[in-house]
């Protein structure tokens, strides 16, 4: 209980050794996070385990073994759980809607399952997350009138009522276009409160562009906690752009420009070190992880 | 724009929000809702109160649109509603703690030839013997007659009895009427008031 | 509001029949004295133009807040006039707005579990009035007890069915949302099936007056309904909640079968049955009130 307090002062949410296991898969495998407030980018593959990590961070889930300490509670006790859900915002990966509601009274019910009972103030918050995700003109819609991006949009929108001090979204660009995603980034450096985000996502360039801390979850382990710039990093002097394929390089691909890509030790002939990006970075880890 | 112009466009903005139009209740709400907070504010000096009657009023607009039949102004109708749902609000709440002593009324829908009267009334005898009065017989007044409201909502309005709206509003004609039949010629204006001003 | 303009109104208050821009900046500050204001607000009730201007004065982002909570609750509308009339009975509008997502309230739910029950029904009725052979032994008294089985057997498990769309996580498409929020899920639970089980009771005790068969057995029927459901959800707390609802059916439906099958369905209604559902309906009310809190983990395995 006293290591329990002393994470309280150091970090919002901790997990010490946690593994969790669907018969013979591992989805996660003793997994140590620290995370402290700000936003922090999940990246893996699909299967890589990031759904049970947040499933299991907003309470939905359990794991097998291991501690998990979210906002300096912890979830196995029952009052403490019910704190979590009270500060927690969730948007589970594929989530699914009454089809027959409209958009505003969607929002309404879930916002009376975050126990805001006041109709005045269940309206103010349903107006507030609208504006925020844009959606003030479909208020009225029925949901299975919705395209998927706006369906997406609803989502992010649900997790947002009640001002949580803990937001976690599984894949919350899914399905965005570009202008949406940017807006979505806007929507997030511009919240009340400075809630600690989880997000997941397998866009790299999302990562780059929000998150100052990236976790890489692959096969239920982690295998890089750190900034973008230090898992760009991890790539130095490994990252090649050429003229011509080459065969030997761990991943080669041809970019947008014509020329060649590659990631690997053994430089092709004529090609030339490049600033490697973290897009980079989660490759190489990615085949490193492979390669096990 | 001329004032039967802008008459015109609000009916049909009425019209197109029974019909279920948002967008018109928006534009309705564009044109009115500024005044109308002003309004109540002068009754009411709590502004969360006069928020939840402004948003009670166009939500009772958007659900109640048709019952405007086309007479008075649209403004005096939407006045109508939102001084009950000030009362409302009122009642909700604690009556007590949010009165001011006296406040500007209104006629709930006021003719045109009601119009000519009060304006420009603070300039003819009429508002020189309502000036005099003193400030809770001017309130009753204001209450009953320009609100237009029943001596029950006056009361919830006032934060008094009903019995006391009563007795204030009898007191404060009879004061208008002395006023009103006196002869001004020379008088002493001191007099003319101590006659003018009715007991509290 | 808060923006007091100290100046007394200058002499220019009105110009070509509208009040200056000074005059209603300070109506709008609350400075003006009583008697002006009246001609003020009567001039407003009747020029657009000046109720614009006063408009400029009042704090924008004060208007736009109200503009936006209004629209959503023009949006959210207060529902229908069932939900109006609860509402004035006393009930809480959040406990209403909450039930109305159990799918077993809809219209269409309902209508047809209607359809069924009128095909079972119909079916007896036909029987019993001699427009089908069904082949039944006609039983003391006058009505086919054979005839009736279909009706037993489907009737309380038509609540069951209800039922189980109340709480099953397959019926609820945003069921991790529910799990994830701090709404107490055993209240949720408790205010969803008590609708589904009056929702699905009503048509169900209906047809069984409609049905030719002994008076008594509309009421027959409750214990039974009860005592499923109570067990269905005692059974959740123990094993997965789709197949406590599957065990519960079939725990009713062998019993209904066999006894049709030996002609003797109304034996599953009569007082001994109806004693052995009443002791499953305390048993499982016990369960259920002990466990209780096993709803509320929503674990997902």
């Amino acid at each position: 209980m006293d290591e329990m307090t002393l994470n309280v002062s150091t970090a919002a949410v901790q997990v010490d050794g946690l593994s969790r296991r669907y018969g013979a898969i591992r989805a996660l495998d003793e997994v140590d996070i620290k995370l402290d407030r700000g936003i922090t980018g999940l990246l893996g593959p699909n299967g890589a385990g990031k759904t049970t990590l947040l499933s299991i961070l907003a309470t939905v889930n359990e794991p097998d073994s291991g501690r998990v300490s979210v906002l300096g509670l912890d979830p196995r006790d029952a009052a403490e759980r019910l704190e979590i859900r009270r500060c927690l915002g969730y948007l589970p990966q594929e989530l699914r809607y009454h089809r027959h509601f409209t958009v505003a009274g969607f929002l309404d019910y879930v916002a009376i399952l975050k126990e805001i009972i006041d109709r005045r103030q269940r309206a103010e918050e349903v107006a507030r997350v609208l504006a925020a995700v844009g959606l003030e003109r479909r208020a009225r819609t029925r949901i299975r009138a919705l395209s998927g991006g706006m369906r997406q949009r609803l989502g992010i929108a649900q997790a947002l009522l009640g001002q949580p001090q803990l937001l976690i979204l599984d894949e919350p660009t899914a399905g965005l276009d570009p202008e949406q995603r940017l807006r979505f980034r806007e929507l997030l450096s511009d919240l009340p409160g400075d809630p600690v985000i989880v997000l997941s996502t397998h866009q790299a360039d999302d990562i780059a562009a929000i998150c100052p801390t990236v976790v890489v979850l692959l096969q239920g382990r982690v295998r890089f906690a750190g900034t973008p710039a230090e898992l760009a990093a991890t790539a130095r002097g490994r990252v090649w752009a050429a003229d011509g394929r080459n065969p030997d390089a761990h991943l080669s691909w041809r970019g947008g420009d014509g020329r060649w890509r590659h990631i690997g030790d053994q430089p092709p002939a004529g090609a030339e070190l490049v600033v490697p990006t973290v897009e980079d970075g989660y490759l190489l880890a990615s085949h490193a992880a492979g390669a096990r | 724009m001329r004032p039967g112009a802008e008459q015109h466009d609000d009916a049909a903005l009425l019209r197109a929000v029974a019909g279920g139009d948002e967008e018109a209740l928006a534009a309705l709400y564009d044109r009115h809702a500024g005044w109308l907070t002003v309004r109540l504010t002068r009754r009411c000096a709590s502004p969360d109160l006069v928020d939840h009657a402004v948003q009670d009023t166009f939500l009772a607009l958007w659900r109640e649109a048709r019952t405007y039949r086309g007479r008075g102004d649209v403004a005096a109708f939407i006045w109508g509603i939102g001084v009950r749902r000030l009362i409302d609000a009122i009642r909700r709440d604690n009556p007590a703690r949010w009165r001011i002593p006296w406040r500007a009324a209104e006629t709930q829908v006021v003719s045109s030839a009601e119009d000519q009267v009060l304006v420009g009334i603070e300039h003819g005898r009429l508002g020189q013997a309502l000036a005099d009065l003193s400030p809770e017989l001017r309130g009753a007044i204001e209450a009953t007659v320009l609100d237009g409201l029943t001596c029950a909502e006056a009361a919830v309005l006032l934060g008094v009895a009903e019995g006391t709206v009563k007795s204030r509003c009898h007191r404060a004609r009879v004061a208008l009427r002395a006023a009103l039949t006196e002869q001004h010629g020379g008088s002493d204006p001191a007099a003319h008031r101590r006659q003018a001003w009715g007991t509290s | 509001m808060t923006n007091r303009d100290p100046e007394p109104v200058g002499p220019v208050a009105w110009v070509d029949g509208h009040a200056s821009d000074g005059m209603l900046a300070s109506y709008a500050a609350g400075t003006v004295e009583t008697i002006e204001v009246w001609s003020v607000e009567a001039h407003l009730t009747g020029c657009g133009r000046c109720r614009s201007a006063v408009s400029a004065h009042v704090d924008a982002a004060r208007l736009a807040r109200n503009r936006s909570v209004l629209l959503s609750r023009a949006a959210l509308g207060d529902g229908g006039r069932v939900r109006r009339l609860l509402c004035r009975c006393g009930l809480p509008d959040y406990l209403l707005d909450l039930v109305a997502a159990t799918p077993s309230l809809r219209v269409s739910w309902l209508l047809s579990v209607v359809g069924v029950l009128a095909v079972v029904a119909g079916e007896a009725a036909a029987v019993r009035y001699h427009l089908i052979g069904g082949g039944y032994p006609v039983a003391a008294g006058y009505w086919p007890a054979g005839a009736l089985a279909p009706f037993l057997l489907v009737g309380p498990l038509l609540v069951l069915a209800g039922v189980a769309a109340a709480f099953l996580p397959m019926f609820d498409p945003a069921y991790q949302l529910t799990v994830a929020a701090p709404f107490s899920s055993v209240k949720l639970l408790l205010v969803r099936t008590i609708a589904a089980l009056t929702a699905a009771l009503v048509p169900v005790v209906i047809g069984a007056f409609v049905v030719p068969g002994p008076g008594w057995l509309p009421v027959a029927l409750l214990v039974p309904s009860l005592a499923l459901c109570t067990f269905a959800l005692a059974a959740a707390t123990v094993v997965d909640a789709r197949a406590a609802a599957v065990i519960a059916g079939t725990l009713w439906a062998l019993p209904a079968l066999l006894l049709a099958a030996n002609h003797v369905p109304l034996r599953i209604v009569q007082p001994s049955a109806q004693l052995a559902c009443a002791a499953v309906l305390l048993a499982s009310a016990v369960v259920l009130y002990l466990r209780h809190d096993r709803f509320e983990l929503g674990w997902m395995r």
